[in-house]
């Protein structure tokens, strides 16, 4: 295993090398930019064996992304914000069709107003695509979890999306491990699609269906979803067979056994809140930290066995979900346990909006004042 | 380095200062820690205040939020100083400056003069030096990184003839800074 010093854009780019990508479809916007100058850089200096298409839009960007997968090809693209929001319709395509492409998206805020800062309103946006969400913690899981993207997507012909905090992850430049290629190929072989669109041998796809027929697609597309969720835990333990590195399966719980009060949250946050998990249980606060690392599917069986009796979970969204009391976690989390876990009280607080930087000392003080209300 | 040794770099845009961070950050890795950098990007420009975050440790770092207490400001322009002091320092922290003039700054203070170091060895990016790499080997020397990691940070960065006259400079960087006394 070699140790290399990089950013969270550049992991993205050696993952995709290392997943040996055939077509990459991408349109350069920040934080994600560099993501899409090296994979440009990596084709152009015959490291990468790849055809790259610089499209004119991120519409584009997913539709080329949908025609190359559905023509047998293991696809890449990387975007984020506004570029993910002008996919939005193509996303539905992409999972419709179950096409297993593979995106990075480098979390940040949307317009109005402008800012370039992360919170993960962009791609929970994207919450009823059919796209699976998985959202990241450190640089060396954006690395690991594109390498498993890849393992989940092909088994189960959908499409992944890989969520980094923009800045906070994609720029910010650590050691990344990277594993010998032997051992991401045996983990990942080529990709070999059950069925491929051939001009040698024409059919058609995605053609209109009537109501029946349209229905059951659905009705599976919704069950396949769900089951995904078993093959995510697969992909987390068979890459740590190959590479020895784990950075959990749907959560990463922390110190949450004993824990009195469980503090869930997703992406970068996530690392920190455990920090302020240390200091609230110097305080003599029994305090956990849950990691929500697979946000579609939603893992509410594993939350409802997870969370210690009697428990306090509080939920620190980096979201709004307009118009309705708390954030997106929030009302994920309530819904799980309702009715079937009504011993566990339910806190929420909205923070780190649009880059507001987010400090184990503030989320620390945030869940004190929740506790204390 | 029992505890995180953590900086935030001042400068203004054009003067090296997220490659500064990442150089630290790569020392860092040479000598053995984890290590992270982590810029602040406000508006990308030439001229306008830039700041980067450096952690060093021992351990895993789990920190992602913006240095706001750092061990040291490492400051490029002296006419950063006030600005640099007021966006947070921790109560004992020290600063590395690059200065040919240094004064009291109420607190420990290393300086070197770096824009005279690189315009001496003739390191320059059109008309202006690069101070990054003299700071880098002050830097590393203040942190307590060997003079090795130093030089093999800088050759692995830039191969050839660039990253051994890199390499010269900083050393010279190291060996040039000093601490401030009344």
């Amino acid at each position: 295993m070699k140790t290399v010093i990089d950013t969270g854009c550049h992991a993205v780019a050696l993952a995709a090398r290392s997943a040996k990508v055939d077509v990459v479809a991408a349109y350069p916007i920040t934080p994600q930019t560099s993501v899409v100058e090296e994979i440009a850089t990596m084709v152009e200096d015959g490291t990468l064996d790849c055809r790259f298409l610089p499209v004119e839009g991120e519409h584009s960007a997913m539709a080329a992304c949908a025609g190359a997968s559905a023509a047998g090809a293991r696809v890449f693209t990387a975007t984020s914000s506004q570029g993910l929001l002008y996919m939005h319709e193509v996303l539905h395509m992409a999972s419709g069709g179950r096409l297993p492409i593979v995106m990075a998206n480098a979390n940040r805020a949307v317009f109005a107003p402008w800012t370039i800062w992360a919170d993960h309103n962009d791609s929970l946006a994207q919450r009823d695509t059919g796209w699976l969400q998985y959202y990241c913690a450190s640089v060396q899981e954006v690395y690991n979890t594109v390498l498993q993207a890849f393992k989940v997507a092909e088994e189960i012909k959908l499409p992944v999306m890989v969520n980094f905090d923009g800045f906070i992850l994609s720029h910010s430049m650590v050691p990344i491990r990277l594993p010998e290629q032997a051992d991401i190929d045996a983990f990942l072989p080529e990709y070999e699609p059950t069925w491929r669109l051939d001009p040698q041998n024409p059919s058609s796809f995605g053609n209109v269906t009537m109501p029946p027929e349209y229905a059951e697609f659905r009705k599976t597309l919704a069950r396949d979803i769900l089951a995904s969720i078993d093959l995510v835990k697969k992909a987390a333990e068979n890459y740590k067979e190959y590479t020895g590195m784990w950075d959990g399966d749907v959560f990463e719980p922390y110190l949450i056994e004993d824990a009195e009060v469980v503090v869930l949250s997703m992406g970068s946050m996530a690392s920190e809140v455990e920090i302020s998990v240390d200091h609230l249980r110097k305080q003599g606060i029994k305090a956990g930290a849950l990691r929500l690392r697979l946000y579609r599917p939603f893992p509410a069986e594993d939350l409802r066995k997870i969370l210690p009796k009697n428990t306090t979970l509080i939920t620190l969204d980096r979201n709004y979900s307009f118009g309705m009391e708390g954030g997106v976690l929030f009302n994920d989390c309530k819904a799980a346990l309702y009715d079937k876990r009504n011993d566990v009280r339910v806190l929420n607080q909205t923070i780190g909006i649009g880059g507001l930087d987010l400090t184990w000392q503030a989320m620390a003080q945030a869940i004190l004042a929740l506790l204390e209300a | 380095m029992e505890k995180m040794l953590e900086m935030r770099i001042h400068g203004y845009g054009g003067q090296g200062v997220v490659t500064l961070a990442q150089l630290v950050a790569s020392a860092g890795l040479n000598a053995g820690y984890e290590t992270q950098s982590l810029p602040f990007f406000g508006v990308e420009r030439r001229g306008s205040a830039v700041k980067a975050g450096v952690r060093i440790d021992k351990n895993k770092i789990r920190i992602r939020s913006q240095s706001v207490e750092p061990d040291y400001l490492v400051i490029m322009n002296e006419t950063l100083l006030e600005l640099a002091q007021n966006q947070g320092i921790a109560e004992d922290g020290g600063i590395i400056m690059n200065t040919a003039h240094p004064q009291d700054v109420g607190r420990t203070l290393y300086y070197v003069d770096a824009a005279g170091i690189a315009i001496e060895n003739d390191l320059m990016a059109a008309d202006s030096p690069f101070i990054n790499i003299p700071m880098f080997g002050a830097v590393c020397k203040i942190a307590g990184l060997k003079a090795e990691v130093v030089s093999q940070t800088l050759t692995e960065r830039w191969t050839g003839k660039i990253g051994e006259k890199n390499a010269k400079v900083a050393l010279i960087g190291y060996e040039a800074v000093k601490k401030f006394e009344k």
